[in-house]
């Protein structure tokens, strides 16, 4: 994907596509005010793979939520192709964490690829052929008229990612989007997802609580801890374009990275 | 929902059974002779109800009322729907209409019936209007309940892809209510047909519940129960239709529950 972005600031040599600055956010007020994030920095490129680590709880779904616009922030700024975002953005789309109850059960497989380009006011047929297209992308073609719960859970993952990629976003969230789905299959749709960026040039920001995972898939590792929740490492990891679930996991560079990610994770 | 282990066969001896009983029961009453002479028996009843069938009053009879009984509920059903998704869905709404709410569906709506003869007259509009309260009741309140039980992922994803409002109402929100709305609108079916058969009884507006007046003030009781029996035969008719097309419709609902 090659696309141009107003140049916010000349210093910038990469032009970013994502850039958030000071970010904080808690729930509840006064006295019952529960830090969950304080002042966190993020910076993302275009085409990146950017995964986000953090043990369970530390408000990594919380994060994502900001990103996406779900959440507003109680302090800090959120920049979406040079511009702050105050809600959803059509440049942002999200595979949620939940997959399987943000689908509609009363929409065929198609539909529910659809109804997000429906709703940009696309025609019929062309939304179809579109969600057929990304149905196919992921692995689905002909799968189009099944409902929802006529599928396995890493299907239905696979319906959630095709709407999220028909829907054109320059960059896609993912809140542990193969967290609940067997070992065999969860290797299968990181594969996946890895192909489809390298295909379609999408910028992908994957937040888990799986080291592995997140070393395997990004180009940079963003490690959260602490409470409340900041940025307390970043790694940019160097295994190449083409990964092997046991080559890559097997480079001494891997468990070196690993074992940095433990530690940051061990300590506080 | 549990489906019923038992096989139809014995299902429908059970049925015919109970229905025999009843007749048994009310021929033992007439025959105790503790209630009044008028009352007719079982077969004064059948020879009521083949009588019934073959009068071109019965039709006409029928043919009004029923097309009062759905006008009403017709009317009440779509602005039901569109009331109850609109309240339940918007918090302020639902917590500032909740009382309103509960008080109207326990305000009986038959005493409110000399107050719209007054206003509309003794004629079909009235009736609607009778029928359409009685029904809207049930519709509202069921589509609230469904509009409330909004799965969090579902409003997630429809604010994340910024899907229209009304895209919103038509394709999520009045689906996702579908069971809910399907229960009120069965519901209110029956009263329907209940409530225009009371308000014709009463205000003598033109309908079955006229005809069984007339026909317990000319004496002939046998008719007067052979129209009752059809009016209780068209309503649950109407409810066994509603839950045919209902188990259509929601199959996403049956096999989501699994
Ligand atoms: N809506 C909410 N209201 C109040 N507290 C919340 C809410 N959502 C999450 N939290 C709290 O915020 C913290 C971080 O939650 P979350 O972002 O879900 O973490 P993670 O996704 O990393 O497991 C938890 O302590 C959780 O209890
Ligand atoms: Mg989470």
């Amino acid at each position: 994907m090659t696309t141009q972005t107003p140049t916010t600031e000349a210093t910038q040599t990469a032009p970013l596509l994502m850039k958030v600055r000071g970010m904080s956010m808690s729930y509840g007020e006064g006295a019952q005010e529960n830090k969950i994030i304080e002042n966190l920095d993020l910076d993302v490129e275009f085409g990146q793979f950017i995964s986000i680590v953090g043990p369970s709880g530390v408000g990594k779904t919380t994060l994502l939520r900001c990103l996406s616009g779900l959440l507003r922030p109680k302090a800090g700024t959120i920049e979406v192709s040079g511009t702050q975002i105050s809600g959803p953005h059509p440049d942002l789309a999200v595979v949620f964490q939940d997959y399987s109850r943000s689908l509609m059960p009363w929409m065929t497989t198609r539909e529910n690829v659809a109804f997000p380009l429906q709703g940009k006011g696309m025609g019929k047929t062309e939304r179809n052929n579109l969600a057929d297209e990304n149905l196919a992308a992921v692995g689905l073609a002909g799968q189009g008229d099944k409902f929802p719960w006529e599928m396995s859970g890493g299907m239905q993952q696979r319906v959630a990612i095709a709407r999220a990629l028909a829907y054109n976003a320059k960059v896609l969230l993912m809140d542990e989007p193969f967290a609940s789905v067997d070992a065999q299959t969860r290797f299968d749709l990181e594969d996946l997802v890895l192909d489809l960026q390298h295909k379609l040039g999408v910028t992908i920001l994957l937040v888990t609580h799986d080291i592995d995972e997140a070393l395997y898939l990004a180009d940079k590792v963003v490690v959260i801890a602490e409470k409340p929740a900041t940025v307390v490492d970043e790694i940019i990891t160097d295994f190449g374009d083409t990964r092997d679930q046991l080559a890559t996991k097997a480079d001494p560079r891997f468990a070196e990275a690993r074992a940095r990610i433990l530690v940051r994770l061990r300590k506080d | 929902m549990k489906e019923s282990t038992i096989s139809p066969g014995l299902l429908t001896v059970q049925r015919v059974v109970a229905i025999g009983v009843l007749f048994g029961i009310w021929q033992l009453i007439i025959a105790s002779g503790t209630m009044p002479s008028m009352l007719p028996g079982v077969t004064q009843i059948f020879a009521g109800i083949g009588e019934t069938i073959v009068s071109p009053l019965f039709w006409e009879a029928l043919g009004k009322t029923l097309l009062a009984a759905l006008t009403g509920w017709v009317l009440a059903s779509v602005i039901g729907v569109i009331l109850g998704l609109t309240i339940g869905s918007v918090r302020f709404l639902d917590r500032s209409s909740n009382i309103l709410i509960d008080f109207g569906r326990s305000f009986p709506v038959l005493a409110l019936m000399p107050v719209v003869i007054m206003l509309l007259g003794s004629n079909s509009i009235m009736e609607i209007v009778v029928v359409g309260l009685s029904c809207l009741w049930p519709v509202l309140v069921q589509t609230i309940y469904g509009a409330r039980r909004q799965e969090s992922a579902v409003a997630d994803t429809v604010a994340v892809f910024r899907i229209p409002v009304m895209l919103r109402f038509r394709r999520v929100l009045l689906p996702s209510a579908m069971p809910f709305i399907a229960t009120g609108v069965r519901i209110s079916a029956s009263i329907a047909i209940l409530v225009a058969v009371g308000v014709e009884v009463i205000s003598q507006a033109p309908g079955i519940g006229r005809q069984i007046t007339l026909m317990q003030q000319a004496q002939r009781w046998d008719m007067a129960f052979a129209y009752l029996f059809f009016a209780g035969l068209v309503g649950w008719g109407i409810a066994a239709l509603l839950q045919l097309g209902e188990n259509r419709l929601l199959k996403w609902k049956r096999q989501n529950d699994d």
